[in-house]
């Protein structure tokens, strides 16, 4: 904690200088001529209540700060570090979320990245927090993620070369963070695989699908779960869950993703309209889990850029949990579905309005409704963000 | 299967056919990336025969293109890429190379030819601050529209291949020196054609045409966008229009990717000319080469002053 605190003030400085000192270009990240790179995200706003698997606090508060270094380090390597500043449960936490380097000159489109990173399962998973189009992480991502999954380990992808994007990836993982009580202690926590693939359709139109799958290897620990046995699930309160940690684990974890962009002409910055959605199951949350113990979850979104500097969105999503209780199992259900509004003025800012209703079907005694306002600026260099 | 396995010719004549394959292509097709249009046919003309996609096209802004699954495959399979550099690309073509992951396009290797490094860039500005908009610290970065400048570029860009192909080197060298000759002569023309345009005023919208509109003695009295890259709002509009007014401009000129209706909305009140120009070469028509676009762009800045 003490080291992480000192690399976001020496990220800090660095942000502060580098503006200074580097006449850093305006339109993005660097990156092309440029060596180091320092950027700033700062994230945080207001909300009118907190919610069940909420990813913002009640009342004001500062959502994911972030301060990142990056660049590349030779002819041979590119490297990141990103802390992370957030409050939880009213105190300011500070992570490391990403440090790890890359190849760049592997043959035949291969690349290893290893340090700590955002794992590539699922669609959102692998992009930073402050390029989302809403204020929160869909409801899976809370519940069976930890809002996003980083880790420590090593990654190889392999982007063959065909017409379309086909990109295959093995990541081997502590796995840590996705199981919050582990029976056993394992060096290779996690495996993880995953597929992509995507093109264009003329030239209004570009989609993009995945499939990842996890291989678990951490075990959870049935008894040393929070829950209590006297069945007073519900409004207990998932507090005794960490906010970085997965809340409802398992031993394999499936994700389908698929988006799909449409803007007139390919001109996406005067207007383009973004379809998308993620499923996601888990399976086998312990030792006494049966067929039917299971989590399942998914959400669809919708956002509209209907001018430059505007965009709405709608989405929708459901979580089924199976959660734990000795040697048998509570099935959880939590429905949410949002609203937003954004004002980008420039690329570099951006303040969202929210409106988040969730529906307790079962054992989410804190499902409520939420009115968010959110703000997102980034200052210095800010990496390129993908599709 | 059997058989082939059992009769060496047959055996032979697979791994042969296998061979053909797998093998690398010949020197003769080269695979070559485009970060905007006007580098797609610049390298068409030193390359005629070069598999060549352009990542952008004149219907897009190319500050903000999305790095799409698309570009992601084009960069993986390119031997080289072609772009523009100052940042122009700065907020895509960073998360192509790392998401393409090929090794011959990474900064620093000579398979990714950056245009800027070949010219001085105009309006460097004296204070990087993003509160003046989306300033480049390298300059402005939309130079392809200088001939001047063009030719420049295509002298590096030749060595650049001739370097990479050292076989075709003569050959691309050879086809330089026919184009400069051609481009030359077409610089002298399109100077005479534009005559009437020397120091006369006009407007438009960012500072994309401003290498163009020096080089025929233009000059640009205002923009459509208050901060550079900030879209036009009304507010600016009205404040510019006393002063567009009084400068007597020969009329408004917007890119194609550019909302016409600032444009409009400027003409309409000042009875000025509104000109929708492509800001780079285009896929089919007159202006599908840098020649027959530079020509297009000339004529109809000059059919205004009629």
């Amino acid at each position: 904690m003490r080291i992480e605190a000192a690399l976001l003030a020496a990220a800090l400085a660095l942000t502060g200088g580098a503006s200074v000192a580097r006449s850093t270009a305006a339109t993005g990240s660097g990156g092309l001529f440029n060596g180091v790179e320092a950027g700033l995200i700062l994230d945080g706003g207001y909300a009118s209540k907190g919610l069940a698997l909420g990813g913002r606090e009640r009342g004001f508060a500062l959502g994911h700060t972030e301060a990142s270094i990056g660049g590349n380090i030779d002819d041979k390597f590119t490297g990141r570090a990103t802390a992370v500043a957030h409050q939880h449960d009213g105190s300011i936490e500070v992570e490391l979320e990403e440090a790890w380097f890359e190849t760049l000159t592997l043959p035949a489109g291969l690349s290893v990245r290893a340090g700590r990173f955002l794992s590539q399962i699922g669609y959102l998973n692998e992009q930073h927090m402050h390029a989302d189009d809403f204020a929160q992480r869909p409801l899976f991502y809370r519940a069976f993620l930890g809002s996003h999954y980083f880790d420590d380990g090593v990654r190889l992808n392999w982007v063959v070369p065909t017409p379309f994007l086909l990109r295959a990836g093995v990541e081997v993982l502590s796995g840590k963070p996705l199981t919050a009580t582990p029976l056993h202690d394992k060096t290779v926590g996690a495996v993880a695989f995953s597929l992509r693939t995507g093109a264009d359709i003329g030239r209004s139109q570009s989609w993009q699908a995945g499939f990842s799958y996890v291989r678990n290897r951490l075990e959870a620990d049935p008894l040393a779960d929070g829950h209590d046995h006297d069945h007073g699930h519900g409004d207990d309160g998932h507090d005794h869950d960490h906010a970085h940690g997965a809340q409802f684990g398992g031993k394999h974890i499936w994700i389908a993703d698929a988006m799909w962009k449409w803007a007139p002409g390919g001109n996406n910055f005067a207007r383009q309209l973004r379809l998308g959605g993620e499923v996601i199951r888990v399976t086998e949350p312990n030792r006494f889990a049966t067929r039917d113990d299971d989590h399942f979850g998914w959400y669809l979104s919708a956002v509209y850029r209907f001018q430059p500097q505007w965009e709405v969105g709608v989405r929708h999503g459901q979580i089924r949990a199976a959660e734990p209780h000795g040697d048998h199992f509570h099935t959880v259900r939590l429905r949410e579905s949002e609203v937003m509004l954004a004002w980008k003025p420039s690329h570099f800012s951006a303040l969202r309005l929210q409106w988040t209703k969730q529906r307790n079907l079962a054992g989410f005694g804190d499902a409520g409704s939420a009115v968010m306002l959110q703000y997102v600026m980034s200052l210095g260099a800010h990496g390129a963000h993908s599709f | 299967m059997a058989r082939i396995l059992s009769d060496p010719a047959a055996l032979f004549r697979l791994l042969a056919a296998l061979l053909l394959v797998l093998a690398p292509l010949p020197a003769a097709a080269l695979t070559i990336f485009a970060c905007e249009p006007e580098w797609a046919a610049l390298t068409k003309v030193l390359l005629p025969d070069a598999r060549i996609t352009s990542a952008t096209h004149a219907g897009q802004d190319p500050h903000h293109i999305e790095a799409r699954p698309a570009l992601i495959s084009a960069l993986r399979r390119a031997d080289l890429a072609v772009c523009t550099g100052a940042s122009l690309e700065a907020g895509w073509f960073p998360m192509l190379q790392q998401r393409a992951a090929n090794a011959r396009v990474q900064t620093g290797q000579p398979g990714l030819f950056i245009a800027s490094h070949a010219v001085l860039l105009d309006d460097i500005p004296a204070v990087v601050d993003r509160s003046h908009g989306d300033v480049h610290a390298e300059g402005n970065p939309h130079f392809h529209l200088d001939p001047e400048r063009m030719l420049a570029v295509a002298r590096d860009l030749a060595d650049r291949i001739g370097g990479l192909q050292p076989a075709r080197a003569a050959e691309v060298r050879q086809r330089l020196l026919d184009w400069e000759k051609h481009w030359e002569a077409q610089m002298a023309h399109w100077q005479a054609l534009a005559k009437p345009l020397d120091g006369r005023a006009i407007v438009a919208q960012h500072g994309g045409f401003l290498y163009l509109f020096r080089w025929l003695g233009l000059r640009q009295i205002a923009d459509l966008e208050p901060r550079p890259g900030l879209p036009p709002t009304v507010s600016h509009l009205q404040s510019i229009l006393a002063s567009v007014r009084a400068g007597q401009p020969i009329g408004i000129v917007q890119g194609r990717y550019q909302d016409p209706r600032a444009g409009r909305w400027l003409a309409d009140r000042t009875g000025l000319p509104l000109l929708v120009l492509p800001s780079t070469v285009t896929d089919d028509g007159d202006t599908a080469t840098l020649d027959g676009w530079m020509t297009h762009l000339v004529e109809a800045l000059v059919a205004v002053t009629r």
